[in-house]
């Protein structure tokens, strides 16, 4: 495939993301804090080794589990309940019903008690570790990440690493609101302790998580979408940000985002943000409608950072004519009160150098389409620049304005054709009576091309040549290229 | 009941000492010399205080009553609406449908007037989850008043009241003012804490109480502003403390509004 781009669109000398692959597991975690806090142990919790097995396929699905729903019957009669596309539980090894996506957790302790006894099955006969089960077209995917079991029965099509990769996501939104250590603890002291004391609150978090992975490409691609700015107003941020925190001791990182995009991320010399800690950040502000309200304080966890402790962080809109909202995160427990002040002189630098304003147009503009940006036979693509872990998506354009969840599915299954583990592929090409995708994994990028039907390969391949061509003239204004530091 | 209310009799010397009372004037006092010792610009014909005295005396003047901060902090399960209370004081708006949990601690700045002066509340709105707890006692320390919040549509939430009273004997300072809210008074039949409960429990700790609704609207300003007038008498100090008292004042106030809103007389 021939394309006149030399390096990469969104390509930088450095980084602000810790650019990760997008199906990884999560099972390295750093431990950051400590060493910030210039202490000089680490401790690194040995995670356990599971073994990779598919246990069993077609498994026979046994009816609605009649067995053994005598009195508990309420959901496995709901066809409401049986109908939903995609469940999700978490357990805890002993088997005590942490949360369920759908329905009251406590009635279906029975179902909770069938998911653990097939864990505890497979270790105990043959020492190895139950993956999946795959029934028709129902998929049955298990993660055990001890002290926790977390499961989905999935009917959705995806791979079962994108399964896991969503089951991982809910394990750290769970390890980011009590830390990786104090988990650990609390089953090592009860083993049948019940864990939803603690999560008051966060299976909101959850919720929203799990509706969000399901709808934005960026976890699929393990990466974040930038909210379009001329280079020269993401420096002067940046700068605002740096010249107010400059002489703030340990604060971390300071990130700017609206609208599901990142508008910048300043960080400390040496450490990184990993996106699936950015994710659960943003996770964290679109689900909580009350970060509007006010000035807020909170303690936050990024597994991928540090899962052993906490960060503080200081939550905060710009101002009412501008609903960015900025993170400070901090090793400190009580300077919330410096924070607060940072935050005044960053709007006011801001207001005064009109970067509310132009936070503001670029919100309120439309992105371009494939249409508007002249190419007509294109329907919508995703970009990805690995270096960067930073990803650009155009405008929704019809038909798929209508159908975004069929568009994803698209995407996703492309996804599947590259990074499935046992025959990844380089480049797909697959034509329907609907549409025609393209799918690209080369060293720097990842693409997938959404065409019209009527396409034939030249013609994909030369517009794929003039996407990049016009993508990387406009990289300075859709990426983050600088990576800032205080 | 209201008159019932109005003749309980309450030993309300617990807000003020003479101490406390003397160590109030001693601050105010301070400051008041302080002043004194600017230059005097009527010394001499002509004479013109430095620029930055200049700034500092008028800095002085326009924040006078707004340099006070009173700090107020809200307290209370998971649910029982602290957030809801502040953002219909704060706004006048009641948030209907969409609880969403706050996240740590929130923190929200409001001046009120009290008796023509300006007082400012800063008030910490917290998250009633336990795993926040740590976060929010640090805050209690410098708390000047404590809002404790329970549901009288949940039993719980009332009988884990004696609880955050240890708390708060715990962690905020001894001279703390505390008020007990019961909120969503406008249940109906929902109600599940009586609200002679809520009396009770209030003058076995001698602390204010009262019943409130966000989303009526019932006693919010009313809290809120018993705390600033209470707080503000005792910053300045200057008034006999027996003067205001905050219970007495309730009290007050309460039976005013009592007829307005007859639902929460169970």
């Amino acid at each position: 495939m021939s394309s006149t781009v030399e390096v990469e669109p969104g390509a930088a000398p450095e980084s602000v993301l810790v650019t990760a692959d997008s199906c990884e597991n999560f099972e390295h975690m750093n431990s950051s804090l400590e060493e910030i806090k210039n202490l000089i142990e680490i401790k690194q919790a040995a995670e356990e080794s599971t073994i990779e097995t598919v246990v069993s396929e077609n498994l026979e699905e046994t009816g609605n589990f009649s067995e053994c729903d005598d009195d508990e019957d309420d959901y496995v009669q709901n066809s409401e309940w049986t109908s939903r596309k995609k469940q999700v539980f978490v357990l805890s090894m002993a088997g005590k019903p942490i949360y369920s996506r759908y329905g009251n957790e406590d009635k279906l302790a029975w179902l909770f008690g069938v998911m653990q006894t097939l864990v505890s099955f497979v270790q105990s006969t043959n020492d190895d570790c139950i993956k999946s089960i795959h029934a028709g077209d129902t998929t049955f995917v298990f993660l055990v990440k001890k002290p926790l079991i977390l499961v989905t029965v999935s009917k959705t099509h995806e791979s079962e690493n994108q399964l896991i990769s969503q089951l991982n996501y809910v394990f750290n939104q769970i390890t980011s609101t009590l830390t990786l250590t104090r988990l650990n603890k609390i089953y090592e002291q009860r083993q049948n302790y019940d864990l939803r004391r603690q999560l008051t609150g966060a299976e909101r978090l959850i919720d929203h998580l799990l509706d969000f992975t399901e709808k934005e490409p960026s976890f699929l691609l393990g990466a974040v979408q930038c909210l379009p700015l001329a280079s020269s107003v993401r420096n002067t941020i940046s700068s605002a940000i740096t010249g107010a925190c400059n002489k703030i001791k340990n604060l971390v990182f300071a990130i700017l985002l609206a609208n599901n995009k990142l508008i910048t991320l300043v960080r400390m010399k040496k450490y990184c943000l990993h996106p699936a800690d950015l994710h659960l950040i943003f996770n964290l502000v679109q689900a909580s409608e009350s970060l509007k309200n006010s000035e807020n304080w909170t303690p936050l966890c990024l597994p991928r950072f540090d899962s052993s402790g906490f960060l503080y962080c200081h939550v905060s809109y710009l101002s009412e004519d501008c609903q960015a909202c900025l993170l400070l995160l901090t090793v400190e427990r009580d300077v919330f009160y410096v924070l607060s002040q940072a935050k005044q002189a960053i709007v006011e630098k801001l207001r005064r150098t009109n970067c509310l304003e132009a936070i503001n147009n670029s919100l309120t503009t439309n992105e371009e389409t494939c249409l508007t940006a002249g190419f007509t036979e294109l329907r919508h693509y995703l970009y990805k620049c690995k270096s960067t872990a930073q990803f650009y998506q155009p405008s929704l354009a019809p038909p798929y304005t209508l159908e975004k969840e069929r568009l994803l599915e698209l995407y996703k299954r492309a996804h599947q054709h590259l990074h499935c583990s046992s025959r990844p592929l380089k480049l797909v090409f697959e034509k329907s009576s609907k549409e025609v995708v393209l799918a690209w994994d080369t060293k720097g990028f990842e693409l997938y091309v959404v065409f019209e039907p009527l396409i034939d390969t030249t013609g994909a391949i030369n517009l794929v040549g003039k996407l990049l061509n016009w993508i990387k003239n406009r990289e300075d204004k859709l990426f983050h290229l600088n990576a800032p530091t205080f | 009941m209201a008159t019932a209310a109005a003749s309980e009799e309450i030993d309300d010397d617990v807000f003020e000492t003479q101490e406390e009372v003397n160590s109030k004037l001693k601050v105010s006092g301070k400051a008041v010399q302080e002043k004194s010792n600017t230059p005097s610009p009527t010394g001499y014909r002509g004479y013109q205080p430095p620029a930055e005295v200049i700034r500092l005396c008028q800095t002085d003047v326009i924040e006078d009553n707004e340099q006070i901060v009173h700090k107020t902090i809200l307290l209370g399960d998971s649910g029982v609406g602290k957030t809801s209370l502040l953002v219909k004081f704060d706004t006048g708006k009641f948030q209907s449908g969409n609880f969403s949990a706050t996240v740590g601690i929130g923190f929200t700045n409001k001046v009120v007037s009290v008796d023509q002066t300006r007082v400012k509340l800063q008030i910490w709105d917290t998250a009633g989850q336990e795993r926040f707890r740590s976060v929010t006692h640090a805050y209690y320390r410098d708390a000047h008043a404590l809002l404790l919040l329970y549901d009288v549509t949940n039993k719980t939430s009332f009988d884990n009241i004696r609880a955050w009273l240890g708390e708060i004997r715990e962690y905020a300072q001894d001279d703390v003012v505390i008020m007990l809210l019961g909120n969503k008074a406008d249940c109906g039949s929902n109600r599940a804490v009586r609200r002679e409960e809520g009396e009770r429990l209030a003058r076995e700790y001698n602390v204010t109480f009262m019943e409130t609704s966000a989303k009526s609207g019932q006693n919010v300003e009313l809290a809120f502003l018993a705390i600033a007038r209470e707080l503000k008498y005792r910053q300045t100090g200057q008034r006999d403390p027996n003067r205001f008292n905050v219970q007495d004042y309730v009290r007050e106030q309460t039976n005013k509004t009592q007829a307005q809103c007859p639902n929460c007389n169970t």
